[in-house]
């Protein structure tokens, strides 16, 4: 069955799945340094979901203030509940300055100050002097910053001649005795198999957004590389933690930036009433995501909810007036228009907590290498495999990200990566050959799906999927509901067995891309709500009703979860990293989080 | 068909020609130039007494008609020239018919514009 | 090279008509353009009766909801369904626009959906962008400067200089203004188009860069930039409200005043 397929051999340095931000910028860099680079993505690499990011990427530059990165280093901390690894976030925060001037000389389209330097704004969780002021931390190109900067980023990336394989969908990763060989991937053009051997492999695959029924997310945000890490028998770290992001579209679920409370909006209930006020009496609307959700869901479960079902809030920026609303939020006024029907300089946006990012991920050190449990080292690296971006967990958002540091992610450990691999890898240095066992399971696998003849389609399953896990593992989570929520994700995982493909043919099969996407996906949702219903403390993005408390003692750890071929899920944890790279700066101790 | 060329260096092509920007501006100085001499010739054919041959060969004879004309009939055909030069390059695909029907209609509009500055001297000098 | 018929393999038939699900009331008629690379026959128009009271208000919320309920075959891109990603551009009514910005709504009678005009079809709505993006990158759309960016700070750009790239940044690559400019249509081959020319203003308009010479001189060609006829149909159906053709005229002002 497997000679069916035609499949076309390469050979690089490095390949890069993935061409969203923290993919090009790895791709971009590892280029540069003279390794011979591929990068497969399934879409073409300006429309990855990095191009949807809004309001900005965080670094200390202080150009409209004083700001230091110790103190954007302790708002991590303190915004990811104390599970953030604390010298990747000093790693992370200290080269945020470097990393922001990078792009700025590559030709991000910033906003400028008057004095001509780049424009930043305030952004949830973000402040000066360990907690006591207001940072205007956020660099921002208008409300267009990921946009601005994905785009620059593919554009380096012709510039420097990377070589693309442009809608191929990566299929599994090539393992060989606990060592990631390759990749495969399926070329959607032609319908060929193409098989990439290399020294090593980078995820940059994105979220798995779309586990959920209403997300920011895209279409696409379906995990694949977190799914092939689980099926190559390694795990995922910490991924019960979603963030919600409070204001998504009521209805449509699309993002409106944190930018828009950045600039002054402010959420209002029923009663017209800034309810932020009460539950976070010092940065109100610029609370930590987690904080603004929960309380928009306190509301709304108060009766306080605005619409005719009272249940949703409002963003209100009427008072902002035309000229800050054209000059730095011209992209919401067009997403609200179209999706909302409002025009913001005379309505608030109806709006409701959505999902819009996995903390969780590939467990990696801050070099962007893969690490698992072994024989009872947490930091066990997995020779060559790499994972970078929202598809990977270092950890440095921990229980929860804060707003525009997930720009900064994808850049400061893109780079990281290339760095990393430039030092690992000697460039053309010869590869060991790949036997046709190697991928003979991928083969097959992939054969047995697309001849899947079941009774049930692929968007029934994933319906019910999506819709079990926006009501089981939402912003409040319970037990009991938890627990409802596995049994009805253990029928929906085996409804799989039942799936049918109805497209048979080979050229631009979506029906077989998105039932491999729902294959992937299934597994992370069986990562998500068995996490959550193991994690009995409150943390973060990870809200228990049950267990109302954060618990240091017993939970100041990282979950691993394993899937086997069953999605059945099995947990181990790693410790959290409570040091920092360097004495420039001080361990951070957990303290009760208040905003 | 297959083609083996990359798709950049299909784009890529020849590379520019550093050429075109005359022809754009040209054009466009030439229809502003005929505005005014169009003007004048609706306006002075309107107000001549009679349109009997004589009365027009009297009138063609006058020198600053006689110029006028001159430069309308020139700047007329240079004008569509360029601008059927234009409709061909956008409608005719082929290099080597392309450049035939230019080089025509180039021919056409030389002997077109000097046969009528040639007619307009020739009753200007005759008269 | 205009041409004004199809070729014979582009003729399109009648296709499979879908019938709403029983106990629907409230449908539409969706017309949608099928093109299977793998059977090898002519292209055919579908239709699909859909229940409008279980469907989002978006015309990609409508092929999504015929993807998964009545046809799987279905074939189109798509990825953050809210205008920014670029993927869903296709024909909608007669013209170029992404689906996930158009409202149902704000088209009357029967949808009819085509892919984008002018394009090689791989399969139903996905067309070959590949020469597209060649134009695109032939444009070299990066930074170029001679001049050392400062080692430790970003360089230095007035507000005002910034604003003269608003309009020019926020392309998303679609393609609807391209594929929807007769020009293109005859001339793609040497013709850049709306999308690449404006992605080369971008960078002709933006301070930081120094080599505006040499982008004129790359541009100045009667088939690269002095194809675009200033037709508009490329403002007209920019889903993100852009205008190419301004930017277009801008680089052909530019080159007048660099001749004296």
């Amino acid at each position: 069955m497997t000679n069916a397929y035609k499949i076309i051999d390469h050979t690089y340095d490095v390949v890069i799945v993935g061409a969203g931000g923290a993919g090009l910028r790895a791709t971009l860099g590892m280029a540069a340094q003279g390794l011979s680079t591929a990068c497969i993505t399934k879409v073409f690499p300006t429309r990855s979901h990095t191009v949807a990011a809004q309001g900005g990427m965080s670094a200390s530059l202080g150009n409209m203030g004083d700001d230091h990165w110790n103190w954007h280093m302790y708002d991590t901390i303190k915004g990811s509940d104390w599970l953030g690894d604390q010298d990747a976030i000093e790693y992370m925060c200290r080269e945020a300055v470097p990393a922001v001037i990078e792009l700025e000389h590559f030709g991000v389209p910033f906003s400028r100050t008057e004095e001509g330097k780049i424009y930043q704004r305030p952004f949830g969780g973000m402040t000066t002097n360990f907690g006591e002021g207001t940072a205007e931390r956020t660099c921002a190109a208008a409300d267009r910053t990921g946009h601005a900067i994905l785009h620059t980023l593919y554009q380096q990336s012709i510039k420097h001649h990377a070589e693309f394989y442009i809608e191929h969908f990566a299929i599994d990763l090539i393992m060989v005795d606990g060592e990631c060989k390759g990749v495969i991937s399926l070329d959607l053009a032609t319908g060929e198999l193409h098989r990439y051997q290399a020294h090593m492999v980078v995820l940059a695959t994105g979220g798995c957004g779309r586990t959920y029924f209403s997300a920011t997310s895209a279409h696409t945000c379906t995990g694949d590389g977190n799914a092939m890490v689980l099926r190559a028998g390694l795990p995922l770290q910490d991924m019960e933690f979603v963030q919600f992001h409070p204001t998504g579209i009521y209805g449509a679920g699309v993002l409106i930036t944190e930018g828009v409370r950045g600039e002054g909006g402010y959420l209002t209930n029923n009663e017209g009433e800034r309810f932020m006020e009460r539950y976070a009496p010092n940065a109100k609307d610029l609370a930590s995501r987690d904080v603004v959700s929960r309380s928009m869901t306190m509301e709304i479960n108060g009766g306080r909810g605005v619409g005719p079902d009272n249940d949703h809030c409002f963003l209100n920026l009427m008072h902002l007036g035309n000229d800050v609303i054209e000059k730095r939020l011209p992209g919401i006024s067009e997403s609200a228009r179209i999706f909302a029907g409002v025009d913001v300089n005379k309505e608030p946006i109806p709006v409701l907590p959505t999902v819009h990012y996995n903390m969780g991920g590939i467990p990696t050190n801050y070099h962007g290498e893969v690490v698992t449990l072994k024989d009872g080292d947490p930091d066990t690296v997995v020779p060559g495999l790499m994972a970078i971006g929202e598809a990977a967990c270092v950890s440095v958002h921990g229980a929860n990200r804060l707003g525009s540091n997930s720009l900064l992610d994808i850049v400061v450990f893109g780079r990281a990566a290339a760095l990393r691999a430039a030092e690992l890898i000697k460039p053309g240095s010869a590869h060991k050959p790949l036997t046709e066992e190697d991928s003979a399971p991928i083969l097959e696998h992939l054969d047995r799906i697309r001849s899947a003849k079941g009774s049930t389609g692929t968007a029934q399953i994933r319906d019910n999927m999506q819709r079990t896990m926006q009501k089981h593992a939402a912003v409040f989570r319970t037990g009991e509901s938890l627990e409802e929520g596995l049994v009805k994700m253990r029928d929906i995982v085996d409804s799989f067995d039942d799936v049918r493909v109805d497209d048979p043919n080979l050229i631009w099969n979506t029906d077989l891309v998105e039932t491999l996407e729902l294959e992937n996906l299934l597994c992370q949702a069986q990562t998500i709500i068995y996490g959550a219903n193991n994690r009995t403390e409150s943390r973060g993005a990870h809200a228990r009703d049950d267990f109302e408390e954060r618990n240091d003692d017993t939970w100041m750890k990282h979950t691993l979860a394993w899937t086997d071929e069953k999605a059945n899920v099995s947990i181990d944890y790693r410790p959290v990293h409570m040091y920092t790279l360097t004495d420039e700066c001080e361990v951070i101790p957990p303290k009760t989080r208040v905003y | 068909m297959s083609n083996l060329r990359t798709p950049l260096s299909q784009v890529k092509g020849h590379g520019s020609a550093k050429d075109g920007t005359s022809h754009f501006w040209v054009q466009r100085l030439t229809a502003i130039a005929m505005v005014p001499l169009v003007l004048w010739l609706c306006f002075s054919v309107a107000s001549l007494p009679g349109m009997t041959q004589v009365e027009i060969r009297s009138w063609v004879s006058q020198p600053f008609t006689a110029v006028l004309l001159i430069l309308l009939i020139a700047t007329g055909f240079y004008h569509a020239k360029l601008g059927l030069q234009m409709v061909i390059e956008d409608y005719i695909g082929n290099h080597g018919p392309r450049t035939a029907v230019i080089i025509g209609v180039t021919m056409l509009c030389v002997f077109m514009a000097v046969l009528g500055v040639f007619s307009v001297m020739r009753i200007a000098f005759t008269a | 090279m205009a041409e004004f018929r199809l070729p014979a393999n582009s003729i399109v038939g009648k296709g499979k008509h879908y019938p709403a699900p029983e106990g629907a009331t409230n449908t539409r008629t969706v017309k949608i353009y099928r093109y299977d690379p793998d059977s090898g026959k002519n292209p055919r128009i579908d239709s699909y009766d859909i229940d409008m009271d279980s469907c989002g208000p978006m015309v990609l919320d409508a092929i999504i909801k015929i993807k998964n309920e009545m046809d799987a075959t279905l074939t189109f891109r798509r990825s953050c369904r809210e205008g920014i990603c670029g993927s869903c551009a296709m024909n909608i009514d007669g013209s170029n626009t992404l689906a996930c910005t158009m409202a149902l709504a704000d088209i009357d009678g029967d949808i009819t959906i085509y892919p984008l005009p002018h394009q090689a079809i791989i399969k139903d709505l996905v067309s070959d962008l590949t020469h597209f993006y060649a134009q695109y990158a032939s444009v070299e759309p990066w930074l170029k400067s001679d001049s050392p960016a400062p080692p430790d700070r970003e360089r230095l750009q007035t507000p005002e200089d910034r604003e003269k790239l608003d309009g020019a940044y926020e392309c998303i690559l679609c393609a609807c203004c391209s594929t929807s400019c007769p020009s293109y249509w005859w001339n793609s081959d040497r013709y850049l188009g709306p999308a690449a020319l404006l992605a080369s203003y971008r960078w002709l308009a933006d301070t930081r860069d120094d080599a505006t010479g040499e982008r004129l001189d790359d541009l100045e060609d009667p088939f690269k930039l002095y194809r675009c006829h200033t037709i508009m149909n490329c403002a007209q159906v920019c889903p993100k409200g852009l205008n190419p053709a301004k930017a277009i005229a801008e680089t052909k002002k530019m080159l007048v005043e660099r001749r004296g």
